[in-house]
C-alpha cells in the first residue's frame, strides 16, 4: 500500500464516519432519560453506538475504496494478484473485534449489576397484567390502573400475568421486563423527572394487544406522599372503588367493548350497548345475562365473536360487591 | 471415499435422454433428477415469496398512517403470523436447499444426490407443508395468531380456531422435508465428492451447505418436540405449558429458541457461501483466507447452538445466566466479523466488473454489516431490555434475513441463471433491479430502528398519532412499495428472457469452480467427463491449460 492509498483510505472512513455520526447526534434516538436506570442504560447504548460507527465506517471505506479504486478497465480479463492470505492479518482481525466484544460486555454487566440494585426498602408495588390491562397494587392493599410513583426513591416492580404473557415497557425509564404467568419477574426504577410517560405492552398478548397501554406518573415526594395518605376516596379510577363506572374502566372492558355510557370504543368485542337484544336470545333476563357474560363469557357467545377472547378471570378478579354493581351499572345503561 | 471417475458418456446419455429440461409435466412430476428438484424447489419458493411479499405490503399499508381500519386486529395478526412464517420457512430456507440441491452434485462433480428419491420426497413434503400452511387462512377463525414464535399460553389457551393447528401440522412436514434433505446432502458431500477433490478444495459454499445440514440435523427435532407438546396441550388436555397445571411458559421459549438461533444461521451460512463463490470471480483473485472462511462458517454454526437465550432476556432469567448467553452471543460477532474482512481483502486490488450478481455480493456486505452491528446491540442485555420486542429488532431482522440473505440469493440467481436456463438475465433490467430494492430496503427498515428506540412494539396494528413516528412509518410504507416495483422489474426480466435473453456459453463469467466445467444447462448425467481437482478452483486451471495450448 502506498501512502496515497493509505491517506484515501482514511478519507473515505473519515466521511462515511462523519456521515453516520450525523444521522447518530441529529436524529432524535432516545427520550430523554426519565430513570438513574435509564441513565446508565442511555451510556450503554452510546458505548456501544460509537464503536459501531467506527466498524461500519472502516467497512464501509473499504467497500468503497475497492469499488471506486479496483474497477475493472474494460475488456480487461486477466486476473489480479493470487493471494491466498495472510496469518497475521487474520489473526488481527480476529483479536481487534474480541477485544471489542469483550469491552461491551463488561460494560454491559456493570449496568445490569447496577441497575439490578433495589437498595434497602425500596418500594414494592405488585404489577398484574390481563388481556389487556394493567392493575398496580400498592404496599398498602389498594389498586390501581394508572401508575404514580415518587421522584428519587428506588421502586420495585414485581410482574406478574393472569392469562398470557405481556410486557411492562416505558421507554424513558429504560427497562423492559415480561409478565410470565406463573412466575414473578421484577425491576428496579428510580425516577428522576417527574412527568407522564407511556405504559406499553411490547409481548404480542391477544387480539388487544396494540391496544394494552396505561400510564405512569412520576411525581414528587411530597406530592406522591399526600396522594398515597389520602389515596382510596382520590382518582375514580380506583378498582378498589365499587362505584360500577370505576369498575368497568379499571378491569379494562373498554380496551375491549363499545360502551356509550362508559366511554369506551374498544373493537375486539362486541358493543355493550344493545345487550338485552343478546339477552333474548340467550334466553336470560337482562342482569343474568350480563353476569354470566362476565364470569362465564363463553356459555353463550355474541354473535360472529370467538370463544377465549373475553377473559375469564373476572370470576375471581372482582369481588362479589364490584360484580353486583357493575352488572348495575351495564344494566341500567344499555338498551 | 472420494467416487470413481463413474462417468460413461454413451451409456449414461442413453440412460438419461438428451435434455433433462425437455418432457412434459408427468416428468417433472415424476422426477428424481438434482436439478429438476432444484428447479422446482426454487420456483414454488419465490411463489411462496411473492405471497409473504403481498402480505407484507398489506401490513405496512396498515401502519402507513394512525388509526387506520385497513387491517386490523385479528386479521393483521394472522398476515403478520403467516408472512412471518411463510418468508422463513417456505421461503429463505427452502430456496438455499433449491440452490444445494442443483449446485451440489454439480459443484462437487457426482452425477445426482446420494438419494434421489429421498430428494424428490423433501420437494414434495415442503410443498404440502406450505399448502398446508398457508390454507390455514381458511380454516374457522382464520390462520395462526401468535407470530413466527407462537409464544405460549397464547397459542395453546387463548387461540380458538385451527388455524394455530394448521400451523403446527404445517410445520411439522416441513421439518420432515428438511430433516431428509439434510441428510441427503450430508451424505452427498461426505461420499460423492469427485477424485482429488479434498476437504481444502470444496468450494466455500459446500462448506456451508454441509454446515447448514448438520444444523438443521442437530435442531429440527427440538422443534419437532416442541410443536408436538404445543399440539398435545391444545389439542389432548396436556400441560406442558400450563403454569395454572405446574406447565411452564418459559420451557415453550427454551424448546423454540434451541431452535431458533441456529434457525437464524441456517437461513445466514448458505448465504454466505453464495457470497464467498461470487466475490473472488467477479474480482478476479481467489478468495483471500479460504480455511478462515471455511473455518469461520463452522466456528459459527458450533457457537450458534450456545446463544439460544438472548431471546429470552426479558423473561426474568438469573443474572449468571443471562451475562453467560451476553458473551456467548458476542463472541459470535467475531467469526462473522473475519468473513467480512475476508470478503473486503479479496477485492482488495482485485479487477472488479460490476455485473449485476456482484451488485448483489457488495450491497449484501454493506446491509449485512449493519444488520450485524445492530445485532451486538440486542446481545448486550440491558440494551435488549430496552430494544427486545420493538421496531428496532424488526430492523434488525430484515437486515440480516433481508439484507443479508435474500440479498445473496438474488446474487446467486443473477450468477446461476445462466446455468439453470441456458440463457442470462438481462444485465439492465437486473441493476435496476437491485438499485430500486436497495434504496427501497433502507428507506423502509432504517426508520425503523428510530421507531423502536422512540418506544414503537412490534407486532402491533395501529398506533397513537402525533410526533415524528408518523413521519417514520410513512416513509417505511413507501419504500416497502419501492422494493415491490423492484421485484416487478424482477419478473419482467425472467419473462422477457426466457425468449430473447443471451445465450449462455458453459462458463460465462470466467468462474472458479466445476459446475461451469459443464454445459449450460448440463445434460442429465452432469458431465462427460472430469479433470482431476487439484485446487478450489479447478475451473481456472483449465482456462489456463486451454491457453497454454494455444500458444503451443
Ligand atoms: C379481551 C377483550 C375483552 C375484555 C377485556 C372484555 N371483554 Fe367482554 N367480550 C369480549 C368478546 C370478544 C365478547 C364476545 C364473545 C362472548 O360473548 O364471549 C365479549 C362479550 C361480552 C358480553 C356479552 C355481550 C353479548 O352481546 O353477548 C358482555 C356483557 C361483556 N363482554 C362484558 C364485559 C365486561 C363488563 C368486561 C370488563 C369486566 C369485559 N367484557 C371485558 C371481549 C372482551
Ligand atoms: C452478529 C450476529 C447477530 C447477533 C449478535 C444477533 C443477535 C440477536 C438478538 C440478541 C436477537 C434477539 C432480539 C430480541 O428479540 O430481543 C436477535 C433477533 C433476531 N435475529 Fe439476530 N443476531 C445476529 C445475526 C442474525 C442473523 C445472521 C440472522 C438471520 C439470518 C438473524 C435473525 C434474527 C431474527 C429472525 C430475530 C428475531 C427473532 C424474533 O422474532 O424475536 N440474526 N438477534
Ligand atoms: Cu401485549
Ligand atoms: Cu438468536
Amino acid at each position: 500500500m502506498t501512502r496515497g492509498s493509505i491517506f484515501k483510505l482514511f478519507a473515505y472512513a473519515v466521511v462515511a464516519g462523519a456521515i453516520t455520526t450525523a444521522v447518530a447526534v441529529f436524529i432524535p434516538w432516545l427520550p430523554t432519560a426519565a430513570t438513574r436506570q435509564a441513565d446508565r442504560m442511555w451510556f450503554s447504548i452510546w458505548f456501544a453506538e460509537i464503536i459501531a460507527i467506527v466498524v461500519f465506517a472502516v467497512v464501509a471505506a473499504a467497500l468503497i475504496y475497492c469499488v471506486v479504486e479496483f474497477r475493472v478497465k474494460p475488456g480487461d480479463t486477466s486476473d489480479g494478484p493470487p493471494t491466498h492470505g495472510h496469518t497475521m492479518l487474520e489473526i488481527i482481525w480476529t483479536a481487534i473485534p474480541t477485544v471489542i466484544v469483550i469491552a461491551i460486555t463488561i460494560v454491559a454487566a456493570i449496568v445490569i449489576h447496577d441497575n439490578g440494585k433495589a437498595g434497602t426498602n425500596p418500594l414494592v408495588i405488585k404489577v398484574v397484567t390481563q388481556q389487556f390491562t394493567y392493575q398496580f397494587e400498592y404496599p398498602n392493599g389498594k389498586t390501581f390502573n394508572i401508575l404514580r410513583l415518587p421522584k428519587d426513591r428506588n421502586v420495585k416492580l414485581d410482574l406478574s400475568s393472569k392469562d398470557v404473557i405481556h410486557s411492562f415497557w416505558v421507554p424513558a425509564f429504560g427497562q423492559k421486563t415480561d409478565a410470565v404467568p406463573g412466575i414473578t419477574t421484577s425491576i428496579v426504577i428510580t425516577p428522576t423527572r417527574t412527568g407522564y410517560y407511556p405504559i406499553i405492552c411490547t409481548q404480542l398478548c391477544g387480539l388487544g394487544h396494540a391496544l394494552m397501554r396505561s400510564e405512569a406518573i412520576v411525581l414528587e415526594s411530597t406530592e406522591y406522599d399526600s396522594w398515597y395518605a389520602s389515596a382510596g376516596e382520590a382518582p375514580a379510577a380506583a378498582a378498589g372503588g365499587t362505584d360500577g363506572k370505576s369498575v368497568y374502566t379499571a378491569a379494562g372492558c373498554g380496551a375491549c367493548h363499545v360502551f356509550t355510557a362508559g366511554g369506551s370504543a374498544g373493537t375486539i368485542g362486541s358493543s355493550l350497548d344493545n345487550l338485552s337484544v343478546d339477552a333474548a336470545k340467550a334466553g336470560e333476563e337482562l342482569n343474568d345475562f350480563i353476569r354470566s357474560s362476565i364470569t362465564d363469557p363463553d356459555t353463550f357467545l355474541a354473535p360472529g365473536y370467538a370463544k377465549g377472547v373475553m377473559p375469564s378471570t373476572y370470576k375471581s378478579s372482582i369481588s362479589g360487591a364490584q360484580l353486583d354493581s357493575l352488572v348495575q351499572y351495564l344494566a341500567e345503561n344499555t338498551k | 471415499m472420494a467416487s470413481k471417475a463413474n462417468h460413461h458418456p454413451s451409456a449414461a446419455r442413453q440412460r438419461f435422454g438428451s435434455d433433462w429440461r425437455a418432457g412434459r409435466i408427468t416428468a417433472w412430476l415424476t422426477t428424481v433428477d438434482h436439478k429438476r428438484v432444484g428447479l422446482l424447489y426454487i420456483w414454488t419458493t419465490l411463489g411462496f415469496f411473492a405471497v409473504g411479499g403481498v402480505l407484507a405490503l398489506l401490513m405496512r399499508a396498515q401502519l402507513a398512517t394512525p388509526n387506520e381500519n385497513f387491517l386490523t386486529r385479528g386479521s393483521y395478526n394472522q398476515v403478520l403470523t403467516i408472512h412471518g412464517t411463510t418468508m422463513i420457512f417456505l421461503v429463505i430456507v427452502p430456496i438455499l436447499a433449491g440452490f444445494g440441491n442443483f449446485l451440489v452434485p454439480l459443484m462437487i462433480g457426482a452425477r445426482d444426490m446420494a438419494f434421489p428419491r429421498l430428494n424428490a420426497l423433501s420437494y414434495w413434503l415442503f410443498l404440502l407443508g406450505g399448502i398446508v400452511l398457508l390454507s390455514s387462512f381458511w380454516a374457522g377463525h382464520g390462520a395462526a395468531q401468535g407470530g413466527w414464535t407462537s409464544y405460549v399460553p397464547l397459542s395453546t389457551l387463548h387461540m380458538p380456531g385451527h388455524g394455530e393447528d394448521f400451523w403446527i401440522l404445517g410445520l411439522h412436514i416441513l421439518s420432515i422435508s428438511s430433516l431428509v434433505g439434510a441428510i441427503n446432502f450430508i451424505v452427498t458431500i461426505h461420499n460423492m465428492r469427485t477424485s482429488g477433490m479434498t476437504w481444502t478444495r470444496i468450494p466455500l459454499f459446500i462448506w456451508a451447505i454441509l454446515t447448514y445440514a448438520w444444523l438443521l440435523v442437530i435442531v429440527l427435532p427440538t422443534l419437532s418436540a416442541g410443536l408436538t407438546m404445543m399440539l398435545l396441550d391444545r389439542q389432548w388436555g396436556t400441560h406442558f405449558f400450563d403454569p395454572v397445571h405446574g406447565g411452564s411458559p418459559i420451557l415453550y421459549q427454551h424448546v423454540f429458541w434451541f431452535f431458533g438461533h441456529p434457525e437464524v444461521y441456517i437461513m445466514i451460512l448458505p448465504a454466505m457461501g453464495i457470497i464467498s463463490e461470487i466475490i473472488p470471480v467477479f474480482a478476479r483473485k481467489p478468495i483471500f483466507g479460504y480455511k478462515a472462511v471455511a473455518y469461520s462458517t463452522v466456528g459459527i454454526a458450533f457457537f450458534s447452538l450456545l446463544v439460544w437465550a438472548h431471546h429470552m432476556f426479558s423473561t426474568g432469567l438469573p443474572v449468571g445466566l443471562d451475562s453467560f448467553f451476553m458473551l456467548s452471543s458476542m463472541v459470535i460477532a467475531v467469526p462473522t466479523g473475519v468473513k467480512i474482512f475476508n470478503w473486503l481483502a479479496t477485492l482488495w486490488r482485485g479487477n472488479i466488473s460490476f455485473d449485476t450478481p456482484m451488485l448483489w455480493s457488495l450491497g449484501f456486505i454493506g446491509v449485512f454489516t449493519l444488520g450485524g452491528l445492530s445485532g451486538i446491540f440486542l446481545a448486550a442485555f440491558p440494551i435488549d431490555w430496552q430494544l427486545t420486542d420493538t421496531y428496532f429488532v424488526v430492523a434488525h431482522l430484515h437486515y440480516v434475513l433481508f439484507g443479508g440473505s435474500m440479498f445473496a440469493v438474488f446474487a446467486g440467481l443473477y450468477y446461476w441463471w445462466p446455468k439453470m436456463f441456458g440463457r442470462l438475465l438481462d444485465e439492465r433490467l437486473g441493476k435496476l433491479h437491485f438499485a430500486l430494492v436497495l434504496i427501497g430496503f433502507n428507506v423502509t427498515f432504517l426508520p425503523q430502528h428510530f421507531l423502536g428506540l422512540l418506544g414503537m412494539p412490534r407486532r402491533v396494528y395501529t398506533y397513537r398519532p402525533g410526533g415524528i413516528w408518523e413521519v417514520y412509518n410513512v416513509i417505511s410504507t413507501v419504500g416497502s412499495f419501492l422494493m415491490a416495483v423492484g421485484m416487478l422489474v424482477f419478473v419482467l426480466n425472467v419473462v422477457i428472457t426466457a425468449r430473447s435473453g443471451r445465450r449462455a456459453s458453459n462458463d460465462p463469467w470466467l468462474a472458479d469452480t466445476l459446475e461451469w466445467y459443464t454445459t449450460s444447462p448440463p445434460p442429465a448425467w452432469n458431465f462427460d467427463r472430469l479433470p482431476y481437482i487439484s485446487n478450489a478452483r479447478p475451473l481456472r486451471d483449465v482456462r489456463r491449460r486451454l491457453e497454454a495450448e494455444r500458444w503451443k
